[in-house]
């Protein structure tokens, strides 16, 4: 009797052990909730939790791009992410057309860039050993300049194709479509970390590089494949973005970036590198755009939004990553 | 380095502009003195754009016009401001231990949202006297005197005196060589009974003046605060300091060649724009210089890393 509740015990701290920061995300969540439920009525609806959800499914999206690159290790973070889906988008909406004819050749470009963009970023930091935020602001710059030169020159043209509209915009019921396509995400995302050899490279290269480098793996490769995933999967949402929002425009994704960090950072995943659980990421994501959503129901607007990710960021990370030297 | 010296020598004959294009120059390289600081203590500001944007903000909204003595308040409370920047970046990097880059650029966005709240839109009003950080001669009723001196020496200059002088200063007392310890090896100081934490706020506040003589110089040229107005500074100041030879492992390096780091830098941008590159261009460009240029000098200091790694085997 006194046996299974002591095993009992111990299963649960230590499913409390492993989960601490997802259960934590997940308070913090309802805790907003309630929150607003008092401050502003009609905060706590199905409706208004579903349109969270849609909304914050971006975020967790760039915020699986994080995640890739800050499980790799190296204190690695992608600032490029949100500037890779604007050029992705704004190249292909002329390439589309509004036709799903020519999806697949948007979809050729879209891995072209992403591969570019991650290429350079993995191997400059990876291989000539930059600050991986450093280099990713560079390309952020680079990449804007470029969209720059490609709209001054003449008006951004084309709509997406319907098949992304559907994908990004559309609702089957009460249920956002890219709810679904996040779920699916989520589920091969898991499925490769956790299953596969790919998640145990992956992390035990964040982990411990000296160790994962005598076990035989080429931890500069695994650094450099992270940025390479990074963009290519920022490009491939370049393409929902634009199937949102219908059309492209110049900034369309660099408000994305500091938010999937944040996202990132409240989701547990340990800025240290080798760990990361992408429901914590998603649960990040919902917990950022349900501060937004309290933040514009009181009127604060921009000012507030990036005041208080900024804020939240920073509390996190003293608390997750702080590391005070003991006296 | 050997392709910034090229840099420099191409351009050298345009020397005689320095004088006159000085002010265009001055606010990157006040910050990328500050910058530097902060690097050579084993940390890296990426909240330094947005820092001076709210510096900018505070000033403009103290400040009202026609009440001269607004301007003092202005300057003082900014200041405050100023140290309380400092102090958050140094807690963050210094007594945390978080990361150095991750703990600023969530800082940077708690600057932003500040700034906009200040100012959502570029605005606001500032006192006559204050043009003095920027040119004597537009202040009414100036002394012909002063504004003959203005035209030797401008503003700008003496802004970048103030900022010498202070390092000077400091490079000279125990903080100044701490930063270089702390920064080359953070453990090892430590255990030497050096207050790492203590030294590397101490570099992140010096980082906050020089940013908030940037600050000046921007309301006296501009009269006005704007809340996205350094945005771009902060990546070119990083870049400017490792061109002029900082290396962003931190405790290697001499502020006074950030400096000129800071020029090439500038100098660069100078010939794109009289290189007659079309406006949508000039983004691209500099992104590119810019990541070249820090990719080139760390490339460089990892082969002379090697090649003296080697030389000791040998010998």
């Amino acid at each position: 009797m006194t046996n299974t509740t002591v095993e009992k015990s111990a299963v649960l701290s230590e499913f409390y052990g492993r989960y601490k920061k997802i259960i934590i995300a997940f308070i913090l969540i309802i805790l907003l909730f309630v929150f607003g439920e008092i401050i502003v009525s009609n905060f706590f609806s199905i409706g208004q939790i579903l349109l969270t959800i849609k909304l914050a499914s971006f975020i967790a999206l760039f915020g699986l791009c994080q995640m890739v690159v800050i499980a790799a290790g190296g204190s690695g973070l992608d600032l490029s992410v949100g500037y890779t889906a604007t050029i992705t988008a704004v190249f292909t909406a002329s390439i589309m057309d509004g036709m799903n004819g020519n999806l697949w050749i948007a979809v050729l470009v879209a891995l072209g860039i992403g591969l570019a963009v991650g290429l350079v970023n993995g191997v400059l930091t990876a291989y000539i050993k930059l600050p991986p935020l450093v280099v990713t602001l560079a390309m952020a710059n680079i990449l804007q300049g470029a969209i720059n030169v490609y709209t001054a020159g003449a008006n951004i043209t084309g709509k997406p194709s319907p098949i992304l509209q559907v994908l990004a915009a559309k609702s089957s019921g009460i249920f956002p479509n890219i709810l679904f396509v996040l779920i699916i995400i989520a589920v091969i995302v898991m499925f490769l970390l956790n299953k596969t050899k790919l998640g145990q490279i992956l992390y035990g290269t964040g982990t411990n590089e000296t160790a994962a480098y005598l076990s035989g793996v080429d931890v500069k490769l695994v650094r450099c494949t992270a940025f390479i995933i990074s963009g290519v999967l920022a490009s491939l949402i370049g393409l929902l973005l634009i199937g949102n929002m219908g059309i492209a425009f110049k900034d369309m994704g660099s408000n994305y970036v500091m938010p999937s960090i944040a996202a990132a950072v409240v989701g547990g995943v340990s800025l240290t590198g080798g760990d990361g659980n992408y429901i914590g990421v998603i649960l990040g994501a919902i917990f950022l755009q349900t501060l937004t959503n309290l933040l514009v129901a009181l009127g604060w607007g921009d000012a507030g939004k990036w005041l208080g990710f900024g804020i939240v960021l920073f509390v996190l990370l003293i608390v997750y990553v702080g590391n005070r030297r003991s006296k | 380095m050997f392709i910034a010296i090229a840099i420099l020598q191409k351009n050298f004959f345009a020397m005689k502009s320095i004088v006159r294009n000085f002010n265009a120059f001055i606010p990157l390289i006040l910050l990328t003195m500050g910058q530097a600081i902060v690097i050579l203590s084993g940390g890296l500001d990426l909240s330094a754009g947005t820092a001076l944007s709210l510096f900018t903000c505070v000033l403009t909204m103290v400040m009202k016009k026609g009440v001269p003595v607004t301007g003092f308040y202005a300057l003082l409370i900014t200041l405050g401001v100023a140290f309380i920047v400092g102090i958050i970046n140094g807690i963050g990097i210094g007594y945390l231990r978080i990361p150095p880059v991750i703990v600023t650029f969530a800082t940077s966005y708690m600057w932003l949202g500040a700034a906009l709240f200040i100012r959502p839109t570029p605005g606001g009003e500032s006192v006559d006297w204050f043009k003095a950080f920027y040119n004597f001669g537009s202040i009414t009723g100036v002394s012909p005197a002063l504004e003959a001196f203005g035209k030797v020496i401008p503003p700008s200059l003496i802004l970048l005196i103030i900022g010498c002088i202070l390092w000077f200063i400091v490079s000279k007392t125990r903080t100044g060589r701490y930063i270089y310890a702390v920064g080359s090896n953070n453990e090892s100081a430590y255990v030497s009974g050096i207050n790492t934490a203590k030294v590397q706020m101490q570099a992140c506040i010096l980082n906050s003046l020089f940013i908030f003589l940037a600050a000046l110089f921007f309301v006296g040229q501009n009269q006005s605060g704007d809340a996205r107005l350094g945005d771009p500074l902060t990546l070119r100041a990083v870049a400017a300091a490792v061109v002029g030879g900082i290396a962003l492992t931190g405790g290697k390096g001499n502020v006074y060649l950030a400096l000129i780091g800071a020029l090439i830098l500038s100098f660069v941008n100078k010939i794109i724009f009289f290189a007659d590159i079309p406006y949508a261009f000039q983004t691209l460009v500099s992104g590119v210089i810019i990541i070249v240029a820090i990719a080139s000098s760390q490339a460089y200091s990892l082969y002379s890393q090697r090649a003296s790694l080697k030389e000791s085997k040998l010998s």
